[in-house]
């Protein structure tokens, strides 16, 4: 399918399309962070800021929202038990390369068996249109190690880079295929157009400079070797178990479920919500035990299920390197300082 | 099927200003479905006949003169469970930073040359006379717990009372943090549960619904001192609602709680 051009002067009109398909939610300022949110109506399309650096939560709230209702009861045999899956038509519209990565993992994550029925029906009623970004927005990023600095396929319908007075807009599925032919917002991309392009990913190429002193394949190995490292005791010291690194990250993915019964002990919700392996609470199994009461082996837990578990299993790196977990840390805790720290740890192991 | 007795609840206020019992009265929309399955027995704010016979008793207030100490033990005798309720009877609330300046020197503040007419001494949590079997923290309570807690009771099962921190919610809300913003915040060490109530408003967490049980203390004044504060500008901080744990006490000075 070949690339058109969105005008700028167009792309209020686009949004007011996109509109009339769904609800649609855009970056939109959160000072001094950004945030994605739902469009109320057309003058809220003023808010938008295609030119944000990086959301507060990732575009996964709409799959998974942070609270939700999974069933509605009134007793307890079956014909009194109602799924509630809410699942409206929605566009995400903005969402940066690694947050399409992002997107990618949750769906991969709530596809396996058991299926989770409500995240896969969002995802079926989301349209996605991605949008290029030419460098890191902080020091924090680390995408051109996790490979995240372009585009996984076919995760966005659309995806637009930014070229002056216009967006080059590729076309990712048959949907965004569709959604290009319906909106009467493009014209055909031209050489000038594909030139400007070409440029965009020249100075990507110059701006995306690696930030691991190794090359990711040996991620999974180097974790492997500091298992017993004090740096995971070290960093621990400051950290306060307040689960804000995983809940700010575009791939985690745990969650509680629990029934909240009304007074009458019979009828009732079930409600999920995220959990955290950083909370004290969390590991914590019935006859209260708790295998991970340790803050600096709670620590190390999610650093080796954003760079071993989940890229062993996957294939794919359980980290997209957005670098939200370390700059919302209020401890300063670095994820990227303790990938690029193991390499030394390990280094040092092996000489002795 | 004979209907199953209504369970009578009673509320008794000590030192606080009732801001709490008013929580639970705003709980309007759910308030009818409670009287549905409890009877309020005692209450000061809304009704007056008085009964000794409660199986529920909500405790409001700080426990702040010896003879205090009757009554709440009255109260436990009578009911069947105890609740505290609000950061005045959990922890002491607001009333411990009395202890801070000398019981004496408050007293003369607060009543002049009328200071001896009044009987009080250090002002604790209500567990410091009593057993109480569950709390309700925050100042004021957030009405959900008030909810989750009568429910709870009623049904015979323990409540979910969070013990992470209030990060977890505020995140949740996708709030901005006042870290980033320039500001400091209690918020990685205080009990959620209030829905991070202050910073979604753009406050700061001053940890009204006291600390987690497991709060990295040293992991806060770093991070705090880091921010510009000395210890005592952070002690100040720990102190004003949580003077009763051991983090508000400087290093080098013994127990306040006996002062
Ligand atoms: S955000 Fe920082 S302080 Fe909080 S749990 Fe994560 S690493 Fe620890
Ligand atoms: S672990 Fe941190 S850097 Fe990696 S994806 Fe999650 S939030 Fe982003
Ligand atoms: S906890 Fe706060 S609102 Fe409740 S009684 Fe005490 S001072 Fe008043
Ligand atoms: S504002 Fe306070 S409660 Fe919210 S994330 Fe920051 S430190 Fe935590
Ligand atoms: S944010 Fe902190 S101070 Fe405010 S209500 Fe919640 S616990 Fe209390």
């Amino acid at each position: 399918m070949l690339p058109h051009i969105l005008p700028k002067e167009n792309f209020d009109d686009f949004v007011a399309w996109l509109m009339t398909q769904g609800r649609v939610a855009a970056p939109v300022a959160k000072a001094p962070n950004f945030s994605f949110d739902v469009l109320v109506d057309k003058d809220d399309i003023a808010r938008i800021r295609m030119d944000y650096d990086v959301t507060i939560l990732p575009p996964k709230k709409y799959l998974l929202p942070s609270y939700e209702t999974l069933l509605d009861f009134n007793g307890p045999a079956p014909e009194n038990v109602r799924a509630e899956i809410d699942a409206r038509p929605t566009v995400l519209l903005g969402v940066h390369p690694y947050d399409l990565h992002g997107l990618q993992t949750t769906v991969a994550a709530f596809s396996q068996d058991p299926a989770d029925a409500s995240v896969l029906a969002r995802r079926k009623a989301t349209r996605v249109i991605g949008l290029n970004i030419a460098s890191y927005a902080n020091d924090e990023q680390f995408m051109a190690d996790m490979g995240t600095v372009d585009p996984p396929d076919g995760v966005a319908d659309l995806f637009l880079t930014d070229i002056g007075d216009r967006y080059f807009v590729e076309i990712g599925t048959e949907a965004g295929s569709e959604m290009r032919r319906a909106c009467d917002c493009f014209r055909p991309a031209g050489p000038e157009d594909h030139r400007a392009r070409q440029e965009y990913d020249e100075r990507k190429a110059a701006n995306f400079k690696k930030r691991l002193p190794y090359h990711v394949r040996y991620l999974p190995e180097l974790l492997e070797a500091s298992y017993d490292s004090l740096l995971w005791d070290a960093v621990a010291r400051r950290c306060f178990s307040c689960g804000t690194c995983t809940n700010v990250c575009p791939t985690c993915y745990c969650f509680d479920v629990h029934d909240n019964l009304n007074i009458d002990a019979a009828s009732g919700v079930r409600e999920r919500m995220w959990d955290s392996c950083q909370l004290e609470v969390f590991a914590e199994v019935a006859g209260g035990e708790n295998f991970r009461e340790q803050t600096a082996s709670r620590l190390r837990h999610r650093m080796f299920r954003k760079g071993k578990y989940i890229l062993e299993r996957t294939g794919k790196p359980g980290c997209v390197g957005c670098g939200r977990c370390s700059v919302h840390c209020v401890a300063n805790i670095s994820i990227l300082e303790a990938f690029q720290q193991i390499a030394g740890e390990a280094a040092e192991m092996h000489a002795t | 099927m004979a209907e199953k007795p209504k369970l009578k609840v009673s509320f008794h206020d000590f030192t606080s200003c009732e801001g709490c019992q008013l929580q639970f009265l705003n709980c309007e929309d759910e308030l009818l479905d409670i009287l549905g399955h409890v009877e309020i027995v005692q209450f000061r704010e809304a009704i007056d006949d008085k009964s000794d016979e409660y199986d529920i008793a909500f405790i409001e207030g700080a426990f702040t003169r010896e003879s205090d100490r009757a009554r709440l033990e009255h109260i436990r005798k009578c009911a069947k469970v105890v609740i505290a309720f609000g950061a005045c009877a959990c922890t002491g609330g607001l009333n411990v930073l009395k202890n801070y300046r000398g019981v004496k020197e408050a007293m003369r503040t607060v009543y002049g040359d009328q200071a001896d007419w009044y009987e009080t001494s250090v002002a604790l949590p209500v567990e410091a006379a009593i057993k109480v079997d569950y709390k309700i923290h925050g100042c004021p309570v957030p009405k959900q717990e008030i909810l989750e807690v009568v429910k709870s009771v009623v049904a015979g099962r323990t409540p979910r009372i969070p013990d992470y921190p209030v990060c977890v919610e505020c995140k949740l809300k996708e709030n901005a943090c006042l870290f980033h913003k320039g500001q400091y915040c209690l918020g990685p060490i205080a009990r959620a549960g209030c829905g991070a109530w202050c910073p979604s408003y753009g406050g700061r967490c001053y940890a009204c619904r006291g600390l987690i049980s497991d709060p990295n203390n040293n992991a806060a004044k770093d991070v705090l001192e880091e921010f510009g504060l000395t210890v005592e500008d952070i002690m100040q901080e720990f102190r004003l609602f949580n003077g009763v744990y051991d983090v508000a006490q400087p290093p080098d000075n013994a127990h306040v709680k006996s002062c």
